[in-house]
């Protein structure tokens, strides 16, 4: 039998599937998130079930991650974001403490205990500061995609300071620095480090390594720096980071087949 | 702010009864989630605001005074001691909020600017019937807005120090409470003898021990309510002789009930922090729709003020009210180890499977002492903490709803390991 986990985003949907006796990831898929959630996160499962040869009854049991997890009918379970990325964490970097993941639209902070469980979280308030969102806003504004804008990230020689919390006025401040003559690499810098820097404040004083980080914004070049230079400790990427949700609620479907 | 509230929306004047205009439907409901039926002595509390509105506008007619109070260190015992009804004016309304906007900073706690807007717009019969508010410098939001609304009501205000164990901090509360005494007896002219606060300690007293029994319900595996049906259970104005009654009688008929069916797979919750005024229970609400059951609430609106009694026999009754009153564990306090004693205490006779600690937006006070709150759950305690800050708007409903739901499936996730 196959556990199913959906990670239904607010950018993005993302299927992981496993094998329920073995735990061995059989497929998996990303798409775009559109305005018929459940419609697409059924196509996106179809799809990455056909690639992998699975046929619909062979899914045992599916659970539904995510912003938009009840939405999705055909999903048995529904579980938060925070317990499938512990669980899917845990998985593919066993030992973990601690997991930044910073999403489209949140970023959350989880601490985990010695055997997995989480500990304790944080995440961000009403406000997209500090998350996905928040890059594509700027990227859009200085014409780059979200990759090109990371790696232009990393010819900055003098990172802006970019100190507006929100993401309309640091779209205004950004405006300001371009008109003032500042470099884009220094802007783009300027913003990774304000948005690990959120995710450093979040986590407080106490931050435990191994630290991993998952969500879509790990994709992109230069995060991770961002985020070792802000914690002060080393910081590891997890495999596939987008995908660390819906592997996590993929492995929870397993489980409860048993 | 015990039995803190006030009507969940302004109210419009002009109806049948002009002292006491009709409470809109909103108000009148009980609110909340219980699955069992109706019970009497609960629903005796569904129409608490336009049935206190009528005794208070019927005793007013009878020459008793009104002396409104928006914190649980104003001493209650001093204002009925006077011959007067202290009744709590604490806003619970999101509805009265911008108008209090207009004058005051939207950047501040949603109960200081919802009290403030209902003067603005006349809306809180309560307010508008009082003689005399009896204000206290407690958070700097608070003391300031006061001198606002004293522009439209006579005021008094209490220095409240906040050094909790110092004497000297002691001696002064003990002076504010006897400028209280006299300036009661000076503006109604009447006079506070030892034995009228003697008899009003009593009743007090007694309103405490109710309350306090009907909230030790709440230790059972299957406890007798929800914990939005105990909140609802409590009354603007406190010692109404007939709400004595049914705090009496509720602690009998309750037994036995149960007030949900699947008691034993509801995370049990303690919930801690600021005080949960009427109108305002969107939060706990939440905490019980999403699978929890509130069992105790360490708050204004909770067990806070009901923990201690005054001490009948002291020598000095008005000593004995500014002791009791000092003791009052809330964040304005430094330092504050009061709150944290008393945690322990609830979160081991309450058997709690977490903490969750509410801070409307920008109460400093409690907001900085959530470090040591968020401390003692995880590293005492070992149970799990939440804290959840917000105000009285339900935008951030869902973004809560899964911080509350990831929660329980932490303490699910413990409890079945």
């Amino acid at each position: 039998m196959i556990g199913a986990g959906i990670d239904a985003g607010s950018r993005t949907i993302k299927v992981v599937l496993v094998r329920a006796d073995t735990l061995a990831v059989v497929g998996s898929g990303v798409t775009n998130q559109g305005i018929r959630q459940s419609k697409r996160a059924m196509e996106l499962l179809d799809n990455v079930a056909q690639q992998a040869g699975v046929s619909r009854a062979d899914i045992g049991h599916i659970v539904a991650t995510g912003y938009g997890r009840d939405q999705l009918d055909a999903a048995q379970t529904k579980v938060t974001e925070i317990t499938c990325h512990a669980r899917g964490v845990w998985q593919t970097m066993p030992g973990t403490r601690t997991v930044v993941d910073i999403g489209g639209q949140d970023s959350k902070l989880l601490r985990l205990d010695e055997r997995g469980a989480v500990r304790d979280f944080v995440m961000n308030d009403r406000c997209a500061a500090g998350t996905g969102r928040f890059l594509e806003v700027v990227a859009s504004r200085m014409d780059t995609s979200l990759d090109e804008f990371g790696t232009l990230a990393g010819e900055a020689r003098e990172p802006s300071a970019i100190s507006s919390m929100c993401v309309v006025f640091a779209e205004t401040e950004i405006i300001g620095l371009l008109a003032a003559g500042a470099q884009e690499a220094d802007i783009a810098a300027g913003v990774q480090r304000s948005i690990a820097a959120r995710a450093a404040a979040m986590a407080g004083c106490t931050v435990t390594e191994p630290i991993v980080f998952t969500g879509g914004v790990a994709l992109i070049p230069g995060m991770r720096t961002a985020l070792e230079q802000a914690f002060g400790r080393s910081v590891a990427v997890a495999p596939e980071p987008q995908k660390s949700g819906a592997l996590g609620a993929a492995l929870l479907a397993a489980t409860r087949l048993g | 702010m015990s039995a803190c509230c006030t009507p969940s929306k302004p109210v419009q004047p002009g109806a049948s009864n002009p002292s006491c205009p009709p409470v809109p439907a909103c108000c009148a409901g009980a609110g909340g989630t219980p699955s069992s039926a109706r019970h009497a002595d609960v629903a005796w509390f569904d129409d608490m605001v336009s049935r206190t509105c009528a005794f208070a506008a019927a005793e007013k007619e009878k020459g008793r005074r009104l002396v409104g109070i928006l914190c649980e260190y104003t001493p209650r015992e001093i204002i009925l001691a006077a011959g007067a009804w202290p009744v709590c004016l604490c806003g619970g309304s999101a509805e009265t909020i911008p108008a209090a906007e207009r004058d005051i900073p939207a950047n501040l706690c949603p109960l200081i600017k919802s009290t403030y807007g209902y003067s603005i717009e006349k809306a809180n019969p309560f307010l508008e019937m009082a003689d005399l508010l009896v204000a206290e410098t407690t958070c700097d939001g608070k003391k300031k807005m006061y001198e606002l609304l004293a522009r439209r009501h006579p005021m008094v205000v209490l220095e409240l120090p906040q050094k909790a164990d110092d004497p000297d901090a002691r001696e002064h509360w003990i002076r504010e409470l006897r400028k209280l005494r006299s300036e009661l007896e000076r503006r109604f002219g009447v006079e506070i003898g030892d034995g009228d606060l003697r008899q009003a300690i009593r009743l007090m007293n007694r309103e405490r021990r109710l309350k306090r029994n009907l909230a030790e319900l709440m230790k059972q595996d299957a406890p007798p309510m929800t914990g939005r049906e105990l909140l609802n259970m409590k009354s603007l104005i406190s010692c109404i002789p007939d709400d004595l009654d049914v705090y009496e009688r509720a602690a009998a008929s309750l037994s036995g009930r149960q007030a949900v069916a699947d008691a034993d797979q509801r995370v049990r919750v303690l919930l801690t922090g600021v005080p949960v005024p009427h109108g305002a229970e969107r939060i706990l609400d939440l905490l019980e729709a999403e699978g929890g059951l509130v069992v105790c609430q360490e708050n204004c609106t909770g067990l806070k003020p009901l923990l201690e009694d005054v001490d009948e026999n002291a020598a000095d009754p008005l000593e004995a009210i500014a002791d009791k009153y000092f003791r009052l564990p809330c964040s304005v306090m430094t330092p504050n180890s009061r709150r944290q004693e008393a945690l322990r205490a609830l979160a081991r006779d309450w058997r709690a499977d977490c903490v969750v600690e509410l801070i409307w937006q920008t109460c400093l006070t409690y907001d900085i002492e959530s470090v040591a709150i968020r401390r003692l759950a995880e590293e005492e305690l070992d149970v799990p903490y939440l804290k959840i800050e917000t105000d009285y708007s339900p935008s951030d409903s869902a973004r809560i709803a899964l911080r509350v739901q990831a929660l329980y499936e932490t303490v699910r996730a413990r409890k079945s390991s």
